[in-house]
């Protein structure tokens, strides 16, 4: 099997996959990925559609577990613990990473049940505390000065842009460490990506986002790393800058610059 | 809404274009420093006259360049090599444009000598051999850039460290005779603004060299700029 182009040497990252292969019943989705998620930074992981990105995103809080055909070879710690290994409690791995999907998913409840139910699911906060953590929660989300007024009103009446970070301040409501975003501006306008793509850059100062995205543009914009994906395997991991400017590999140059895929 | 399949043809077109166009512009610049050098040469003022209406091609071609670049460049987000061809050829449009201006500037000294050379040509003998480098170096230089050939080209500064030396030998040689009456003055400040050009063309070359390394191999060559070296040159004797 070819071996991936890895130009930079990641020191202490957040995320690491060793040989990381995934099954959906007799269909290998990932072949032996190994990667190193930079922490507090931003990875982007592009490629075309049914390359493994998505499935590898999915991994990192072992959201596949609840896909039944699924099965996972190889190892992925995330700070330096097997989430794969005995004795880890996915749920308390997906408090420290959460994950943003493609389409906004608001329970259809009011804005303030968004964020406090996630709250109330993983700590006791009394009424004044749970007050304060949706507020920062949806400051964090660059939200709340949007949805103050309407903290009663159905989620599922805000714009779509709105209902992503929305989305996102559920998800900062219990503290992670990591982000994962799976497309999350591919339903967005440009306003409404310009404004996610601005919480990604603060957001980043204190977590480790990686974010799948087919925008090579948005790849371009907001991630300082970035991994090219190609029929499950990892093709070139180098810095987002050098990735477009100077390709390794002949198929991320291929795929970059839109000669396929 | 267009497919990818249709942008990436659409970025094709364009990059097609600006090849043709580049390359058109890259024969005229050396056709023009071609025929200057010939027309003083020969002090031939219909060859001088045709070096002006070159520059004037070569002018226009490099405004249209410039457009499509910027074309390209807003409407296709281009990267990896396409990105480096469109901002290579965006910088060295200015090197063709320099070098096409200084052909003009020797025509317009071989225009000055008004059909009669009040010295004998001997001076111009040497200068005669840095204009064939210099000519060269472009040569090379261009043709790196139409055949995406960067091995050509690696070397290209140590080919200019002999111009800059025979730069200096000449301008000794000039000033010299100038001194020792055996060259009227205002021949050798003639020679003296041509052998300046020659070598700043060559310098131009140098560029248009370097930028072809990076646009086929990404990679930076160490720059340093031909007034830097000479200082240090100068440090070292």
């Amino acid at each position: 099997m070819p071996q991936p182009t890895i130009s930079v040497d990641i020191g202490n990252p957040t995320i690491e996959s060793r040989d990381l292969s995934v099954w959906y019943a007799r269909n290998q989705a990932i072949r032996r990925v190994g990667l190193k998620v930079p922490r507090h930074q931003v990875t982007a992981i592009i490629g075309p559609s049914g390359c493994g990105k998505s499935t590898y995103l999915r991994a990192i809080n072992r959201m596949n577990d609840t896909i039944l055909s699924c099965r996972t070879e190889g190892q992925l710690f995330v700070d330096g613990e097997d989430v794969y290994g005995p004795n880890v409690d996915p749920v308390i791995l997906r408090r420290k990473a959460g994950l943003i999907f493609q389409k906004p998913n608001p329970f259809p409840k009011s804005v303030y049940k968004n964020i406090a139910f996630g709250v109330q699911l993983h700590y006791r906060a009394s009424e004044k505390e749970l007050d304060e953590v949706v507020e920062s929660a949806l400051r964090q989300a660059n939200l709340w000065d949007e949805v103050k007024d309407r903290l009663d009103d159905n989620a599922l009446g805000l714009s779509g842009g709105q209902q992503q970070r929305l989305c996102i301040a559920r998800a900062l409501a219990i503290e992670p460490e990591i982000m994962l975003m799976d497309e999350p501006c591919s339903a967005l306008d440009p306003v409404a990506t310009a404004k996610i793509e601005d919480l990604i850059f603060e957001l980043k100062k204190d977590m480790t986002i990686v974010i799948v995205t087919h925008n090579m543009q948005q790849a371009a914009r907001v991630a300082e790393y970035t991994a090219f994906m190609y029929l499950g395997r990892l093709v070139e991991f180098s810095r987002t800058r050098d990735l477009f400017e100077r390709p390794h590999e002949e198929l991320t140059e291929n795929y970059i610059t839109g000669r396929f895929g | 809404m267009t497919t990818k399949a249709e942008q990436r043809k659409a970025l094709e077109r364009g990059l097609r274009k600006l090849n043709e166009n580049m390359i058109t512009l890259a024969e005229l610049s050396e056709l023009a420093i071609r025929k200057a050098v010939d027309g003083l040469a020969r002090l031939d003022e219909d060859v001088a006259h045709e070096v002006f209406t070159l520059d004037q091609e070569v002018y226009a071609l490099q405004i249209e360049i410039e457009r499509t670049c910027i074309d390209l460049l807003a409407l296709h987000a281009p990267v990896a090599r396409d990105l480096r061809t469109i901002t290579t050829s965006l910088k060295i449009t200015t090197d063709l444009d320099r070098i096409a201006r200084y052909a003009k500037d020797i025509g317009e000294i071989t225009l000055q000598f008004g059909g009669a050379r009040p010295d004998e040509p001997l001076g111009f003998m040497h200068l005669r051999e840095m204009a064939d480098h210099t000519i060269r170096m472009v040569d090379t230089a261009t043709e790196a850039f139409v055949h995406r050939d960067a091995e050509s080209v690696r070397n290209i500064i140590e080919v200019d460290d002999t111009v800059d030396r025979l730069h200096d030998e000449i301008f000794q040689d000039i000033v010299q005779r100038m001194t020792d009456r055996t060259l009227d003055v205002q021949t050798g400040a003639r020679y003296i603004l041509v052998n300046r050009y020659l070598e700043r063309i060559a310098d131009h070359a140098v560029n248009i060299g370097m930028r072809v390394v990076y646009m086929v191999t990404a990679e930076w060559l160490p720059r340093v700029r031909a007034a830097d070296r000479s200082k240090d040159q100068e440090r070292e004797t």
